[in-house]
């Protein structure tokens, strides 16, 4: 029986020899609103999801409490933007559309 | 098909926001060889080389303007093919790390955000089958994807690899 594991892709940030990265200056920029950060002597290995509406990677946080948005109808995960938990439009049909718009 | 490598053993990257040009040689992208080439990438990977701290914030990301004219892998930057049986195709995809007019990130289409120090630092992603980040034809905000810094942190030296495969 396959389950969604069968989707998960691996990160895997070293820093077991470096001084890593400061929270201060990742999330200054303000790109992610829990992003990922490995300090000095650190190292960082996770499971990651790609987004089956928008196609972004997103790193799943072993601390998450909340449930992981799912699209029953292509049975992939998919990120927490509010227009991908909408409706099912998956990145691939959009390529296909983009093909179309070429071809016609 | 069959899968390339894009690599380039040493480069500094040219930190740069979302929707500002990149720096040729501080950037690099692949770009998709017709308007109907399809490419998937299932890894990158990051490891660092710099003499002395170096936080940097990594994102790849689709590009909201695509590299255009004397698109070239710039120095240093190869792109080989993983398996020795593996011919050209008719219409070669487009790894690069310089352009006459190099790209821009799109904002709003990051995939992967990487915060590492590229003193004594590696990041390595891999996607699985089936999950790979993927791209097609030449538009913006389709056809092209970017491997470049956000601005903060201090830039040091890097060797990459992105490993990945054109239909």
């Amino acid at each position: 029986m396959s389950t969604l594991r069968r989707h998960e892709g691996y990160l895997i940030i070293d820093h077991r020899e470096s001084p890593g990265v400061t929270p201060e200056l990742v999330q200054q920029r303000g790109l992610d609103p829990n992003p990922v950060i490995v300090g000095k002597n650190q190292v960082y290995e996770s499971a990651t999801v790609t987004c089956s509406h928008c196609g972004a990677v997103v790193i799943l946080s072993p601390t998450r409490q909340r449930p992981r948005h799912y699209c029953v109808k292509c049975d992939h995960y998919v990120c927490d933007k509010p227009e991908c938990g909408l409706e099912c439009n998956p990145w691939m049909k959009k390529l296909d559309e983009s093909d179309l718009l070429i071809k016609s | 098909m069959a899968k390339w490598s894009f690599s380039n053993p040493t480069w500094t990257p040219t930190a740069v926001g979302d929707t500002a040009t990149m720096t040729a040689n501080g950037a690099c992208g692949i770009l998709g060889g017709s308007a109907s080439q399809f490419i998937k990438t299932m890894e990158v990977e990051i490891g660092g080389q710099a003499t002395g701290s170096s936080p940097m914030i990594f994102v790849v990301a689709r590009d909201s303007t695509v590299a255009a004219t004397s698109i070239t892998l710039g120095t240093n930057g190869k792109n080989a093919p993983l398996s020795a049986f593996t011919a050209a195709l008719a219409a070669a995809q487009v790894p690069f790390f310089s352009a006459t007019t190099m790209p821009q990130r799109a904002a709003t289409l990051h995939l992967l955000q990487l915060s590492f120090n590229a003193y004594g630092g590696l990041v390595r992603w891999l996607a699985a089958t089936g999950e790979e980040i993927t791209q097609y034809g030449t538009a913006v905000n389709v056809g092209e994807i970017s491997l470049s810094c956000f601005t903060g942190g201090t830039m040091g030296a890097i060797a990459t690899h992105l490993v990945y495969e054109p239909d």
